[in-house]
């Protein structure tokens, strides 16, 4: 009888209300220490092994290209790579102390006719990467000032497509303070015309920005709905306890993208842009068949 | 690769994050009210980070994070001056001589007239399910304090328990 009132009283402490806005909560409170939220969280293991493989095959491509000649030379028989335009890694900046990991590859595209162009987006990666790299130097002095810590910071570059019309080359940053921030910038080089594509060179005039967020909106909302895991900043969505200002609200003029091999838009974000950490760094494939009204033309997106 | 201490970061955060609703209501349960509760868990885990290399063992994640979450509400109680200050073994003492004290009470307000340091006790070792030996961990007193402060307790709140 008065055991069971025990029995009573652990129900009600297991009743307890957990407010919707815990888990953000946590989420933040290791953010704002940059403790990583992605590797081992068991809920989200999906999730955190195919970052992990991703991140794994970049690696092994960057360095196998650099390191062994057999593998160059492998690399070199599929014909995707052997285009005369080609991505290498140009420079290599490493820091490796207990604490502090800097691996900083440059990377060099190579063939372009253009030479114009060649050389201000590989004068735009060395200087990018250079200044990240003294960045990351001073950084572990402060850090070191202050009596200890752990920094690493990893950058490279992955290609999404290269074929006889495009390439389309993404350089990630991952910055590790405890935890990591990863960014992806892309840039998408036309190798016939040799120019440098902008989102905005795709599109007849400014109304892509309403119509794609439009689309994007959609898409999270749908995913969201149909998959259980799925969380993004979005009105409508989700996402309780964030405020509505942090809500994913329009794509910006000149919004990360690139273009798959089969000629597909696919708009990129940063990781924590549009959602929590976890997942990564959302993408999303935009339907030629909604933009179509408003592309330039479909020599690029089909 | 990361360091040991980079490691035990993560595994702080994964274990947090999984837990993070037994650490909730365990705030919960001293401030009663959730904005309180849900800066204690933000508190927590800030004071958690900063102070990482008292942690020796990922093994303790565990009992440790649990201590901190109890001092950062004792804290917060103290703050807010909610918390009377009353030598704790007299209370119970006094409590212990009033049997009857608690018969027509809720047992949830006999609960919360213990003292914070029974009541954790009870707390831990029959909602959050926690070994005696846990407990011990978490409070940093020895096992025979806990089963000592477990058994006046549950005399207390008029709870037979077969065992402890």
């Amino acid at each position: 009888m008065k055991s069971k009132s025990l029995e009573q009283l652990k129900k009600e402490y297991a009743d307890i209300p957990i407010p919707p806005e815990l888990d953000f909560i946590v989420k933040k409170a290791f953010k704002k220490e940059r403790v990583n939220l992605i590797k081992k969280s068991s809920k989200f293991k999906g999730v955190s092994i195919l970052a992990a493989s991703v991140a794994a095959a970049i690696i092994i491509l960057t360095v196998g290209v650099n390191t062994s000649p057999v593998f160059a030379e492998t690399l070199s028989k599929v014909p995707v790579v052997s285009s005369i335009v080609r991505v290498l890694t140009f420079k290599v900046y490493s820091v490796d102390e207990e604490n502090f990991q800097a691996n900083i590859k440059v990377p060099e595209i190579q063939g372009l006719e253009n030479k114009e162009l060649q050389n201000s987006l590989n004068e735009k990666y060395l200087e990018e990467n250079k200044k990240l790299y003294e960045e990351f130097v001073k950084d572990i002095e402060d850090v070191k000032a202050l009596g200890g810590g752990h920094m690493g910071v990893d950058t490279g570059y992955q290609i999404k497509t290269d074929n006889d019309l495009i390439l389309s080359i993404g350089r990630y940053f991952v910055n590790t303070a405890a935890s990591s921030s990863t960014t992806f910038q892309y840039d998408t080089i036309d190798k016939q015309k040799q120019i440098l594509i902008t989102l905005p060179s795709l599109f007849k005039d400014e109304s892509y920005i309403e119509i794609i967020s439009q689309i994007i909106k959609n898409q999270m909302l749908q995913q969201i709905n149909s998959e259980k895991d799925k969380i993004y900043w979005v009105a409508g969505g989700n996402s309780e306890g964030i405020p509505a200002s942090e809500f994913f609200e329009a794509i910006e003029q000149n919004q990360s993208f690139y273009i798959t091999a089969s000629g597909k838009l696919i708009i990129a974000f940063n990781k924590y842009d549009v959602a929590p950490g976890y997942m990564g760094t959302p993408e999303f494939e935009i339907p030629t068949e909604a933009i179509a009204d408003i592309l330039v033309g479909n020599e690029y997106i089909k | 690769m990361p360091t040991a201490k980079n490691d035990i970061k993560k595994q702080l955060a994964d274990h947090v994050l999984a837990n993070k609703e037994s650490y909730y209501r365990l705030a919960y349960s001293y401030v009663r009210n959730a904005d309180d509760a849900l800066d204690i868990v933000q508190e927590s885990i800030s004071k958690a980070l900063s102070s990482i290399a008292s942690l020796k063992e990922s093994h303790y994640i565990k009992t440790w994070f649990y201590r901190i979450v109890i001092n950062t509400s004792l804290d917060l109680l103290r703050k807010q001056k909610k918390l009377v200050l009353v030598e704790e073994e007299t209370l119970c003492s006094l409590n212990l001589g009033d049997v009857d004290a608690y018969q027509d009470i809720d047992l949830q307000e006999a609960l919360e007239a213990l003292p914070p340091n029974y009541r954790n006790i009870v707390i831990l070792k029959y909602f959050e399910d926690l070994k005696i030996e846990e407990i011990a961990e978490i409070l940093n007193v020895n096992v025979n304090t806990v089963k000592t402060r477990l058994y006046k307790s549950l005399k207390v709140l008029r709870i037979k328990i077969e065992e402890v």
